[in-house]
C-alpha cells in the first residue's frame, strides 16, 4: 500500500519528463554534435603538433603553438589590421545607423518605403555583397570611378583593390554598407519608444535640438547602444566572406584580418593546431571586448 | 517643433542620399548584368545599358553563347562554362533553406514551448548551454565539424549543410519562440488541458496558431541564414550536388575566365529571393529583431 501511493506520482513525473526530455534533446544532440563536440576537439588540438602534411607525429606540445603564432610575423599584422578595421567599422556603423534611424523616424510622406529599402543590404549573401562592391570598385570600369571622374573628384581611375593603401578602407566601405541596417532597426525602435511628450517638454524648457539630442533621446537609447557596439564589434572581429571575396587578405597582408588569418593558418598550411589557437585567442579577445563594454556602460550608469 | 519648409526639404534631401546609397550597389550589378562585356569597360561608364542584352542570363540558362563573346582575337570576352551551374546551386540553396526553416519551426517550437512553460532539473543549464553555442566563431569549429562529416560519409551532401545550419540556427529560434510563447497569456491553454488535451495538442492547436508572427519571424531568420552561409558550405561541398550559391559565385567571380556581365548575372539571381523575402516578411523581421536583441 505505502509502496503503491509512492510510486504513482513518480510514474506521473516519469511521463511528464519523458515529453520534456523528449521536446529538448534532439536540440541538444545537434548542438552538441556540431559546436561542443568540435569545441572540445579544437581545445585538444590546439595543444597538439597537428599538420595535416606531416599526419604520423602529432606530439601534446602545451601552449607551443600559441606561443608560436603570437610570435610569428603575421600575427601582429593581423591584430593591427583587424584593430584598424574594428576602428574604422564599429564607429561608423553605429553613428550611421542612429543618423539614419533618426532621419527615418521623422514623419515624412514617402519614408515607409525607405524603412522597407533599409533592410535590404543586410538580407543579401555577403558573398553577393562582397562581389557587388568588387564590380562597384573594380580599376578599369567600377563605376564609383566613373562616377568620381564625371564629378570631377579624380582624374584617372584608381584601383580601390589592389593598391594596399586603399584595400582596407575599401574593405570597410563594403562591411559599413551591408552592416548599417541592424543598428538602424534597433534604433529605431528604441526611438519610437521615446513619447513625443518628453520633447516637447524639453523644446518648451528652451533645449536646443543637440541638447535635446544629447540629454534627453540619447540616455534613452543606451540600451540598444550597448547590442549594437557588442553585436557590430563581434561581427567586424571575425569577419571572413567579405575578405575573401574583396581582397584575399591582399595586396600583400593589407587586409589580413585575425579571421582570415586564422583560415589560412587551418586551411592552406593545413596547420590545425595554430588554427585552433587562433581561434581560441579570437573568442578571448572577443569575450574580452564583451566585458569591458558592460563595464563601461554600468560605470556610467553609475555616475549619472 | 513645427519643421518649416528648409528642413523638410533638408530631410528629403538626405532621405534621397540614403536611398542611393542603398541601391546604387544594386542597380550596378543589375545594369552591369544586362551589358555586353565591350560596353562594361566603357568609359564613362553606361549607367543604362547601351546596347542593353539579356543574353547573358540565356547563358546561364540555356547556354546559348551571347553572340558578344564570339567575336575572335584579343577582343574576345571570356566566358565561363562555371556560371551555367547556378540554376543548381540555386536549387541546392532553397532546398537546404527550406529543410533548414522546417527544422527550425518543428523542433524549435517543441523546444521553446518547453522552456517557456516548464520548470525542470537541468533545464535552465540546457537552455543556457543552447544559447551558449552560438559565442564560439565558426572558424574554431570549422575543422572538427569537416572530420565528423567526412566520419559520417556526409561531405559533399545537402544534408550534411541542413544539419550545420539547424545546429546554428536552433539557439536564436529557441531564444526567440521561448520569448515570444512567454508573452503569451497561459489561461486558454490551461483552459485546454483542463479539458483533456495534452501538452502537444495545447502548442498545436492552442499556441502555435497565436505565435505566427514569431514563427515567420524565426522562419525568416533561419532562412536568410542558411542561404546566405558561405564557410561551411565552401568547406564541406565539391559538386554541384551540394554547392549553394555563395560558393558558386564566389568561385565564379575569382575566376579570370569569366566576364564581368556574367558575375554580375550572378550577383542579381543569388540576391533576388533574399531581396524578396525581406520586403514580404519585414515587419515579422524588425520586431523579431527588436524583440531578441533588446529584451533580457
Amino acid at each position: 500500500m505505502a509502496v503503491a501511493t509512492a510510486t504513482r506520482p513518480a510514474k506521473r513525473f516519469r511521463r511528464s519528463s519523458l515529453y520534456t526530455w523528449g521536446t529538448i534533446l534532439p536540440v541538444l544532440a545537434l548542438v552538441s554534435l556540431f559546436t561542443l563536440f568540435p569545441f572540445v576537439y579544437a581545445a585538444v588540438n590546439s595543444t597538439r603538433q597537428r599538420i595535416l602534411t606531416i599526419p604520423y607525429h602529432q606530439p601534446f606540445v602545451g601552449l607551443e603553438n600559441y606561443r608560436e603564432v603570437i610570435s610569428s610575423d603575421t600575427f601582429g599584422v593581423a591584430v593591427r589590421n583587424t584593430l584598424v578595421f574594428a576602428l574604422l567599422t564599429v564607429p561608423t556603423v553605429t553613428a550611421l545607423g542612429l543618423g539614419v534611424a533618426l532621419l527615418l523616424n521623422q514623419r515624412v510622406r514617402g519614408f515607409g518605403v525607405l524603412v522597407a529599402l533599409v533592410l535590404l543590404p543586410w538580407s543579401i549573401p555577403l558573398v553577393s555583397a562582397g562581389i557587388m562592391w568588387r564590380l562597384l570598385l573594380h580599376g578599369n570600369f567600377g563605376s564609383l570611378n566613373g562616377l568620381l571622374m564625371q564629378l570631377g573628384i579624380i582624374d584617372s581611375y584608381v584601383p580601390w583593390l589592389s593598391d594596399p593603401d586603399k584595400a582596407m578602407g575599401a574593405v570597410a566601405m563594403a562591411h559599413v554598407w551591408r552592416e548599417f541596417p541592424l543598428p538602424t532597426i534597433l534604433f529605431l525602435a528604441g526611438l519610437q519608444t521615446i513619447t513625443p511628450e518628453i520633447l516637447e517638454a524639453a523644446w518648451l524648457d528652451r533645449a536646443t535640438a543637440w541638447q535635446r539630442f544629447r540629454y534627453v533621446t540619447l540616455p534613452l537609447l543606451k540600451a540598444p547602444l550597448l547590442i549594437v557596439l557588442v553585436y557590430e564589434t563581434m561581427i567586424a572581429v571575425s569577419v571572413f566572406d567579405l575578405v575573401y571575396v574583396l581582397t584575399g587578405g591582399g595586396p600583400g597582408t593589407s587586409t589580413t584580418l585575425f579571421s582570415w588569418y586564422a583560415y589560412t593558418a587551418t586551411f592552406k598550411f593545413l596547420n590545425l593546431g595554430q588554427g585552433a589557437a587562433l581561434s581560441f585567442l579570437m573568442t578571448a579577445a572577443l569575450l574580452i571586448v564583451i566585458v569591458i563594454y558592460m563595464r563601461l556602460i554600468r560605470l556610467r550608469e553609475e555616475s549619472a | 517643433m513645427k519643421r518649416g519648409p528648409v528642413q523638410t526639404t533638408l530631410l528629403v534631401a538626405a532621405a534621397l542620399v540614403l536611398g542611393i546609397m542603398i541601391l546604387l550597389p544594386f542597380l550596378w550589378a543589375l545594369s552591369a548584368s544586362l551589358q555586353t562585356e565591350s560596353a562594361l569597360f566603357e568609359r564613362p561608364p553606361h549607367w543604362v545599358p547601351d546596347p542593353a542584352t539579356t543574353e547573358n542570363y540565356k547563358y546561364v540558362f540555356t547556354g546559348d553563347v551571347p553572340q558578344a563573346y564570339e567575336v575572335r582575337g584579343l577582343l574576345r570576352s571570356p566566358v565561363t562554362q562555371e556560371a551555367r551551374t547556378l540554376p543548381d546551386g540555386l536549387r541546392n540553396s532553397f532546398i537546404v533553406a527550406f529543410f533548414v526553416v522546417l527544422i527550425n519551426l518543428v523542433l524549435g517550437a517543441l523546444a521553446a514551448y518547453t522552456f517557456a512553460r516548464e520548470r525542470f532539473r537541468g533545464g535552465q543549464a540546457a537552455f543556457v548551454f543552447i544559447l551558449g553555442s552560438r559565442l564560439l566563431p565558426a572558424v574554431a569549429v570549422a575543422i572538427p565539424i569537416y572530420m565528423i562529416l567526412r566520419e559520417l560519409g556526409l561531405l559533399d551532401t545537402k544534408l550534411s549543410l541542413v544539419l550545420v545550419h539547424s545546429a546554428f540556427t536552433l539557439p536564436f529560434t529557441i531564444w526567440v519562440l521561448t520569448l515570444y510563447f512567454q508573452s503569451l497569456p497561459r489561461e486558454m491553454e490551461e483552459a485546454a488541458r483542463v479539458d483533456g488535451a495534452t501538452r502537444f495538442d495545447a502548442l498545436r492547436y492552442v499556441v502555435l496558431p497565436l505565435a505566427a508572427p514569431g514563427l515567420a519571424a524565426v522562419g525568416a531568420f533561419a532562412f536568410l541564414f542558411s542561404y546566405s552561409e558561405f564557410m561551411f558550405a565552401l568547406l564541406t561541398t565539391s559538386t554541384t550536388n551540394a554547392k549553394t550559391v555563395p560558393v558558386m559565385i564566389s568561385a565564379i567571380s575569382v575566376n579570370p575566365d569569366a566576364s564581368y556581365t556574367l558575375i554580375a548575372v550572378g550577383i542579381i539571381l543569388s540576391v533576388a529571393a533574399p531581396m524578396a523575402l525581406a520586403l514580404v516578411f519585414r515587419r515579422y523581421i524588425t520586431s523579431g529583431l527588436v524583440a531578441s536583441l533588446t529584451r533580457e
